[in-house]
């Protein structure tokens, strides 16, 4: 039984000893291989009021993701995620049309990002935003 | 432990693992008087399987571009969490690798290991050594540093002593006129990929050799010394009542590594400079050439022979002509008796030629 008992003892050290041994190597792997910063981008953005026309939209990067400002006819302004809530790809805006498209699968929005046709499951996300002495700023 | 039993059983009579296992590891007998010098193979095993694992991490950083380079090294080694660590480890890595790689070939040739029947193993091993070397030449361009660009302008530049053919040859190796952003196109894809994948090949058949051959008997502490080999037929070379490779051998086998990596991490982490120079942190100036350039500690002999024959071709006739001796050693070298203080006249050469290569390693570093 003491045999026994000593033989698990050690057995345990060991095993306590290559999982320490395993934690140090693979903690300085996951460091090195996880995203540096989720915030590649800035978290907020001004963009002059002139740069968007009416009818007219502007594609930027914001908080790490794709957004879009669009000037809808008649003047009024929205900040929304430019990522289709489909799969993720970047939707394009149809000057022509007035409407948002995405090319993967066909979703289309609105200038409000409300889903009109195709898969997409949600409207696009709002962003917040203030406008002052005419420049626009997204977040 | 019954579900763990439950699934050894399912693959066991699907490929018959078990048997593998009883013939391969725990059936495998090595010689009782085998010592510390066989696990040399394995530690190389070791930092071969860790110089691919950190060279793969590096490669996701690193840019292999000439404007770029040198600032991908500079951004993981300042900016990338551990990214110092998986530098220094890869850089300090091929240095050991080299290091361990001697001293392998030297316990294969002091222990005569290296006769009839293992001539494969011995030409494999050659050829490993070989690559070795080239490995660490590309990998020494990569960074684009000053010492990187210069000590490749003036390795690559020795092949023009080579009559006829030599300045075709540098442009050739260079990819251009003089070293610039062709030579790193090629180098890199020499070290990440066509020489990784060689060298895999090679350790590949230098194992079949010894799985085919069998492990030699060290000659020490042996009544009978003489080569038993007769030449007659294939004859496996067992060890009845050895020790079991698993666990026995393959747990000396883990302690070698273990003191191997102690060794290695002491310099990581105390000396992480050792092997760099302060040239080693200027990026590369193709139009400012810095004093005192010198090649990698294991270059410097063959660097101080070209320096001291008054004509190169004769300094690079001659490190050929023993690079060619050293491979063809088991064809030259035919005698029976395998323990080398039996053997003078080996003796006087062996110790004489290490002395000759410290020595102008020595006079390298230093002139």
């Amino acid at each position: 039984m003491e045999h026994n008992g000593r033989r698990t003892f050690l057995g345990v050290c060991l095993g306590g000893l290559a999982a320490a041994v395993a934690a140090v190597t693979v903690w300085p792997v996951y460091r090195y291989l996880a995203p540096r910063s989720t915030r590649a981008t800035a978290a907020r953005v001004d963009i002059p009021e002139k740069e968007i026309p009416e009818g007219e939209a502007k594609f930027f990067e914001f908080n790490g993701a794709s957004a879009v400002l669009v000037r809808k006819r008649g003047g009024g302004l929205i900040a929304l995620s430019a990522v289709c809530t489909h799969l993720g790809c970047i939707v394009q805006w149809e000057k022509d049309k007035q409407d948002f498209l995405c090319p993967c699968h066909g979703g289309h929005y609105t200038p409000d990002g409300v889903v009109t046709a195709g898969p997409p499951p949600k409207p696009l996300a709002k962003l917040p935003f203030s406008v002052a002495n005419g420049v626009i700023t997204v977040g | 432990m019954a579900l763990f039993k439950r699934l050894i059983d399912w693959i066991d009579v699907r490929i018959g693992a078990r048997e593998i296992v009883a013939k391969e590891l725990t059936g495998y007998l090595l010689p009782r008087n085998i010592n510390a010098w066989y696990s040399m193979g394995s530690i190389l095993l070791f930092i071969f399987a860790m110089q691919v694992v950190t060279g793969i991490l590096l490669l996701i950083y690193y840019v292999p571009d000439a404007d770029k380079a040198f600032k991908s090294v500079s951004f993981i080694m300042n900016e990338v969490p551990f990214g110092w660590l998986i530098r220094t480890c890869h850089a300090i890595g091929s240095n050991m690798m080299v290091l361990v790689l001697f001293l392998h070939m030297l316990s294969v040739l002091f222990m005569n290991s290296y006769k009839s029947p293992r001539e494969f193993n011995w030409l494999t091993g050659f050829i490993l050594f070989t690559l070795v070397q080239g490995i660490s030449l590309t990998g020494y361009l990569l960074p684009w540093s000053q010492l990187s660009f210069w000590a490749t302008t003036v390795a690559t530049n020795s092949a023009n002593a080579i009559p006829v053919a030599g300045p075709y040859l540098v442009e050739f190796l260079r990819g251009s006129k003089l070293v610039g952003p062709p030579t790193l196109g090629r180098f890199f894809a020499l070290h990440v990929a066509l020489i990784p994948l060689g060298m895999a090949a090679v350790v590949g058949a230098h194992l079949f050799f010894l799985q085919r051959t069998g492990v030699s008997t060290p000659p020490f502490g042996q009544k009978e010394t003489a080569n038993q080999w007769q030449g007659d037929g294939y004859r496996y070379e067992s060890h009845p009542g050895g020790i079991p490779f698993f666990p026995n051998y393959a747990l000396e086998d883990l302690r070698s590594i273990f003191i191997y990596l102690a060794c290695f991490l002491a310099v990581v982490f105390f000396a992480p400079n050792l092997f760099f120079t302060s040239d080693s942190f200027l990026p590369a100036n193709p139009l400012q050439t810095p004093a005192h350039i010198k090649p990698e500690w294991y270059f410097l002999a063959n660097y101080q022979t070209l320096k001291i024959f008054p004509n190169e071709f004769i300094g690079l006739s001659v490190q050929g002509a023993a690079m060619t001796f050293l491979a063809l050693l088991p064809f030259i070298d035919r005698t029976r008796e395998r323990h080398p203080l039996k053997r003078p006249l080996f003796m006087i050469c062996a110790v004489g030629g290490i002395l000759l290569w410290v020595g102008l390693s020595v006079w390298g570093h230093y002139s």
